[in-house]
């Protein structure tokens, strides 16, 4: 008869318990935003003003909801949001897998430099590069327009999704691909039959961080789009705070709250992409 | 001929590059010059105006008044764009920097300074009627009027500092809150502070506090409310330079919250890290029985969100030497650039008439800068604090950072940090006179050095 010495079942089992009490602090920590900005969103005006914290509302409201779908411009700049991140995700995706295969598989110097180039350009922060960006933008007439928007969103998130493809190309083996080619597969093939389908987690990650990413983004889209017409759903958000950090509160955490509800729903869909992908990606850069 | 394709066979790179760069440089100078022949041919289309209305009223009296401009004025259609505040500085300076920038756009007059002195703005003296340059108060002209007389911007709110004070809590404590006649000098409101300080379960902490400020910002604040004790912070030299100095008069106001922080303890510690704003949710409570040197503007939000059993009003800011108060004006200004200077001062001499510029301070909870809109009947009523407002017109003086070029740069790097330091105690006064000159002194220096004159 065996049986477990209960110390080393103790040790165990508080190791265990305290691994998951971390994580259930760290979701906290994660959540608790979140869900006080939707117990806001249902909060009475009063009541948000109070001073009296309290998580779950002392009368449900849907007026602030009301408020902000009666604002036209609110819906309008979710569809432009939306458009923005769809297009951007997928074109990032496309340049970004062939570019980061052939960075990957065929070592030049070439590539090297591209990287290192790739890698540079990462530490320019956005308002140092906007003027210069902008008169360039003016002069292919695409200030003031989505697609000049969707142009500066992709090429600012090429560079990262380049090195995050790059890291799981390294992982699959070249020997798939040369078997591939022994049985008569073109390159176009080996990359979209054998390479692809493999890299389906990474590339849920691509588009998930490209659509988040331009979902999220705030100061090219101020400076760039000069349409109220155009205006993304972070520069209308924005509207809602006034002089000396007021803000009309109640709206804000209820568009705030419609905001986040597209990335929550990507996310749900590719979670599973997402979740083994960053791992993969992890393990070997 | 054989040499360039070894060279190209040898450095592939090179040759994208070069095709890379030329296709660049063709575009750039293409498009520019359909830019410059685009910038030559008369301006199309609505003329551009950026609001920074944000108060649901406000945002609503601003696209009425437009779309009653586009009614009347088919021909010269107006485009309301309404703006941030957190984010307007950006725009505008990307937009000037790039020559793409609203016909018309609404700022303040402290931070259009650095504007005029770049050279941005368009002088709108020639445009202004003689109505309203003798309707609208000196003392507000005087913040967007350069030295060499050009007016750079339209100014149409004043930004004014009230105390909001809880009725039930002064009934409570037996204090009689100030007529607009004889305000509370300094002492008065200290000694009402510590009437209503009360500690009710006996643990020796107070439960309820004198007053509140909203301290975590409070360049503006205390720039203008220390011009009651005859402090200016900013002094012009023999030669006419600029230059910084804290010395009795700037000190009062500093010494005077910091002892009701830390002596008396009759100020809310809550005070140190909140903005003015942040303070309304504790003076809706019933945490203090004052907010100190708030917006007129925050009248708005308590009279939003008080409960029905909330009776609140409004004092006016304390008497010291005077009762003067900086002054800091909204304003509407025309850039350089704008091709339709003419057409868009039309727009703003109709959007601020007496009659909308009064619709305009009235849903804007601000004072409005026209003599006549002062008088409007609607501002003479005590009950939600207008009467307060308005006589506060009697006080205003030409605030410190009046052609202070880089107001904007000292007040987020050396005023706002340095005085957060101060009031939550790890700095002393001294110390916090000296680097404020010190590092005053050297931000004024680099924009005076660029030959930047109001």
């Amino acid at each position: 008869m065996t049986s477990i010495p209960s110390g080393k079942f103790l040790k165990k089992w508080l190791l265990t318990s305290g691994m998951h009490l971390i994580i259930l602090a760290y979701l906290v920590y994660l959540l608790f935003p979140l869900l006080w900005m939707i117990s806001t969103s249902f909060k009475t005006t009063p009541e948000i003003y109070s001073g009296i914290p309290s998580f779950i509302p002392r009368i449900f409201t849907g007026e602030h909801y009301l408020t902000v779908l009666q604002e036209d411009r609110l819906l309008k700049s979710i569809l432009n949001s939306l458009y923005v991140g769809c297009i951007t995700s997928v074109i990032v995706v496309l340049i970004s897998l062939p570019a980061a295969y052939a960075l990957t598989r065929y070592k030049t110097s070439i590539n090297k430099a591209v990287m290192g180039w790739i890698l540079t350009s990462q530490i320019f922060p956005a308002i140092l590069i906007m003027i210069p960006l902008y008169l360039i933008l003016r002069s292919l007439h695409l200030t003031d327009s989505l697609a000049g928007l969707v142009l500066v969103y992709v090429v600012w998130d090429i560079p990262f999704v380049l090195w995050m493809l790059q890291g799981y190309i390294k992982e699959i083996p070249v020997e798939l691909e040369e078997a591939a080619a022994i049985d008569g597969a073109n390159q176009g093939q080996i990359i979209y039959k054998i390479i692809m389908p493999l890299l389906l987690p990474a590339i849920g990650a691509s588009v998930m961080f490209a659509f988040i990413t331009s979902w999220n983004e705030f100061f090219f889209a101020l400076v760039l789009l000069k349409s109220p017409d155009l205006s993304t759903l972070p520069v209308e958000l924005a509207r809602f705070t006034g002089i000396e950090g007021a803000a009309r509160t109640g709206p804000l955490a209820a568009a705030s709250f419609m905001a986040t509800i597209p990335s929550i729903i990507l996310f749900a869909v590719l979670r599973k992409w997402f979740t083994k992908g960053t791992l993969q990606g992890a393990v070997k850069g | 001929m054989n040499r360039w394709l070894a060279y190209i066979r040898l450095y592939p790179g090179l040759l994208l590059a070069a095709i890379l760069g030329i296709l660049v440089i063709g575009i750039y100078v293409v498009g520019e010059r359909a830019i410059r022949l685009e910038a030559k041919a008369p301006k199309t289309g609505p003329i551009k105006f950026l609001s920074l209305a944000w108060q649901q009223e406000a945002v609503t009296a601003v696209q009425e008044m437009t779309d009653e401009w586009n009614q009347m004025h088919p021909d010269k259609p107006v485009e309301f764009m309404q703006g941030s505040w957190n984010a307007v500085h950006d725009y505008l300076i990307t937009g000037f920097e790039t020559g793409d920038i609203p016909d018309i756009f609404h700022y303040e007059s402290a931070t259009i300074v650095d504007f005029a002195l770049r050279n941005y703005l368009a002088d709108l003296s020639p445009y202004i009627p003689e109505d309203m340059a003798n309707d609208i108060l000196d003392v507000n002209w005087a913040s967007v009027r350069r030295s060499n007389g050009e007016i750079v911007g339209i100014p149409f709110l004043a930004a004014t500092s009230i105390v909001l004070y809880n009725q039930t809590l002064f009934e409570e404590a037996g204090v009689e809150a100030p007529s607009l006649e004889n305000p509370w000098s300094w002492e008065d409101f200290l000694s009402a502070c510590e009437q209503l300080t009360i500690d009710r379960n006996g643990d020796k902490n107070p439960d309820q506090w004198g007053a509140a400020m909203g301290l975590r910002n409070s360049a503006n604040l205390i720039m203008s409310n220390s011009t009651a004790f005859g402090g200016s912070f900013f002094y012009h030299d023999e030669a006419g330079n600029l230059e910084t100095r804290v010395s009795q008069p700037e000190r009062e106001l500093l010494s005077k919250i910091s002892d009701m922080l830390y002596v008396q303890k009759t100020m809310s510690p809550s005070s140190i890290g909140k903005s003015v704003t942040e303070m309304i949710p504790g003076f809706l409570a019933g945490n203090y029985a004052m907010v100190v040197g708030i917006g007129a503007w925050a009248r708005q939000q308590v009279h939003e969100n008080a409960g029905p059993n909330f009776r609140w009003s409004t004092m006016p800011m304390m008497k010291a030497k005077t009762q003067a108060l900086g002054i800091n004006t909204q304003t509407l200004s025309i850039p350089k650039t704008s091709q339709r200077q003419a057409e868009a001062m039309e727009f703003i001499q109709f959007f601020l008439n007496a009659e909308n510029m009064t619709r305009l301070a009235q849903s804007d909870w601000m004072m409005p800068t026209r003599r006549s809109s002062l008088n409007a009947p609607i501002f003479q009523d005590s009950t939600l604090g207008w009467d307060v407002v308005i006589k506060s017109a009697d006080y205003l003086s030409e605030g410190p950072w009046i052609g202070l070029p880089g107001y904007i740069e000292w007040k987020s790097r050396v005023a706002n940090p340095v005085f957060q330091e101060y009031f939550a105690g790890r700095i002393t006064l001294d110390e916090t006179a000296e680097r404020i000159e010190r590092e005053s002194n050297s931000v004024l220096a680099r924009y005076q050095v660029r030959g930047l004159k109001w």
